[in-house]
């Protein structure tokens, strides 16, 4: 695996065998950045900050989630959203599943907070 | 499919680590307590599975990654 590679120890749902990903930008993506599969089958999201979607975005990490991301310092982790983009061209976020990465032990996963009240379809910029 | 009857406060085991035990039964479901280890991930099925659909979705890559970009900076995010 890619030295800079962030493991997903259980994948992402649907994508179970994708187990390292690394995360690229840059100033034609800003301010998405993709999340890409270096591990298992090919695959690749469009990520974003929630915050810069939803400035009051908050979500809790379980016990169990915490224990899984090897997290210390909750202040420390990063947040994304996966963003679709719809065939009439709308873009949406998934603000219900985020994934959580812990950069100082970088384990990556997609959580589903179970007190989390954001939609999964959360329309960022409507199609044609 | 393995296939019990189990009445309030009973439980099933699965392995050493998971445990599955009965609440409550009410009229429109049945409430259960679900005790596992952190590294297993215990989720309702159906949000798994609209998840699962979600990411498919979200999978497919546009080609100009870079105009939809352009129009989220729009949005000022």
């Amino acid at each position: 695996m890619a030295r800079d590679a962030v493991r997903f120890p259980t994948g992402l749902p649907g994508f179970e065998a994708c187990r390292g990903f690394v995360l690229m930008q840059n100033d034609v993506l800003g301010p998405l950045q993709l999340l890409k599969a270096v591990e298992g089958p090919a695959a690749s999201f469009l990520v974003i900050d929630p915050r810069r979607v939803l400035p009051e975005y908050r979500c809790e990490l379980s016990q169990a989630d915490r224990h899984r991301l090897g997290v210390s310092d909750a202040a420390t982790l990063l947040w994304l959203v996966l963003v679709t983009i719809e065939l009439d061209g709308t873009i949406t976020a998934n603000l219900r599943a985020p994934v959580v990465i812990n950069p100082d032990r970088m384990i990556g996963q997609q959580v589903v907070p179970h007190d989390c009240v954001y939609p999964l379809r959360h329309v960022i910029s409507e199609g044609e | 499919m393995l296939v019990f009857t189990r009445r309030r406060r009973e439980t099933i085991m699965i392995g050493d680590g998971i445990s599955i035990e009965v609440l409550r039964i009410g009229r429109d479901g049945v409430r259960l307590g679900v005790v596992a280890p952190p590294e297993v991930a215990v989720h309702r099925k159906e949000i798994y599975d609209q998840i699962r659909e979600a990411n498919q979705k979200a999978a497919a890559a546009p080609q100009d990654l870079g105009a939809v970009a352009q129009r989220l900076r729009q949005k000022g995010a």
